[in-house]
């Protein structure tokens, strides 16, 4: 009994240990996951969202970007852009969110493949974004190049793919 | 225990009346009531069997077949958009099934799901798109006034309720691709999403 006891303990000891080191010490695939998740909850602006709360999502939406980031979109109905740089993106992220009542972004489908030298990854989602409380969703496929960079997981490239050709 | 507690005291007939009736509610068998084998009560009976081990052996296995088969046979859905109007209506409730192409590859007239990304490992694709197929691996798929040329001979297209004036030149379907539309053709071409999809990306035949 004695024994039992000694194991369970033991047991239930190295499952604390584990999951403390999860916690304390994520994958860089955990964080990049973190980092996607939290970008689609910084880019949703609600109705209510007065204009100092969106120029704060602006500048949160930002930091997520490295400087010399790039956003590539070819939309069918809307074209081919491409945004270079931060204040790019940040005058394209300020101009939607005015002409915006309510923006709701999720991510789903989310695979993040970190390379070999665990400084860069590519994550694969699909976007699921409505825009003014409509009923119509858009959904696009896209792909993320995130690059460590000052111990951050910053955005290099964004891009839509295509799903049909 | 507290139902018990709260009897009343008048009088020992009247006492050993609510308990009887309480037992036999909850199928229970006391020992100032009943010392004979236990008899379940209809409440029991009706909520978890008469043999209450039995009915959670059930019930995990019925849990896990159909956990199993929404997963990985027959994937519910639900319409949203009109790409495929009228056949598939905005928000109707379907299925995939994701064992249609086991055995064959896909044809042409089947309304198929195609996944957009890729998902992790064993994760079912939360968003598809949902298109008919009009071209096959190693064909020309051509628009010309609205009408769709295979291989430079006209395709007939009963499903359609609707014409339109689409132009496009021929697009060759590589080897494993498909050509995809669908079935609401009012919107102008560059709109409406359609094109090549590889094949794996196709996921199922949509069932209904």
């Amino acid at each position: 009994m004695k024994t039992a006891a000694r194991v369970a303990l033991l047991l239930g000891g190295a499952a604390l240990g584990f999951w403390l080191w999860i916690v304390l010490f994520p994958s860089p695939q955990k964080l990049v996951l973190k980092r996607i998740s939290s970008l689609a909850a910084t880019a949703n602006v609600n109705a209510a969202d007065g204009n100092f709360t969106r120029a704060n999502k602006v500048s949160s939406l930002i930091s997520y970007f490295s400087t010399d980031a790039e956003i590539s979109f070819d939309v069918p109905g809307a074209g081919a852009r491409t945004l270079t740089g931060r204040d790019e993106i940040r005058e394209a992220a300020a101009g939607g969110y005015i002409n915006l009542a309510s923006l709701k972004v999720r991510f789903e489908d989310v695979v993040a493949r970190i390379g070999p030298d665990k400084q860069t990854a590519v994550v694969t989602c699909t976007a699921n974004v409505r825009a003014n409380d409509s009923q119509d969703t858009g959904i696009q496929e896209l792909r993320f190049q995130f690059r460590k960079i000052d111990g951050d997981w910053l955005i290099v490239r964004v891009e839509t793919v295509k799903t049909l050709q | 225990m507290a139902a018990r507690s709260n009897l009343p005291r008048s009088g020992f007939g009247q006492r050993v009346a609510r308990d009887f009736r309480l037992v036999y509610f909850f199928g229970t068998v006391t020992q100032e009531t009943n010392k004979s084998a236990p008899e379940p009560g209809w409440l029991q009976i009706v909520l978890i069997g008469r043999r209450p081990k039995y009915t959670l052996i059930r019930i995990l296995v019925l849990v896990s077949v159909v956990a199993l088969t929404t997963k990985f046979v027959l994937l519910p859905i639900r319409v949203e958009g009109i790409s495929m109007e009228p056949t598939y209506r905005n928000h109707k409730i379907d299925c995939v099934n994701r064992l249609a192409y086991l055995l064959h590859q896909p044809m042409r007239g089947d309304v198929v799901a195609i996944r957009f990304s890729e998902p992790d490992s064993l994760a079912t694709p939360k968003e598809l798109l949902m298109k008919r197929i009009i071209g096959l691996p190693g064909e020309n798929v051509a628009f010309h006034e609205g009408r769709v040329y295979i291989n430079g001979h006209l395709l007939d297209e009963p499903y359609l309720k609707s014409t339109c004036d689409w132009e496009h030149a021929p697009i060759l379907c590589g080897p494993g691709q498909y050509y995809v539309v669908g079935d609401n053709r009012t919107m102008p071409f560059e709109y409406h999403v359609q094109g090549r999809a590889d094949r794996d990306r196709i996921i199922g035949k949509v069932l209904l």
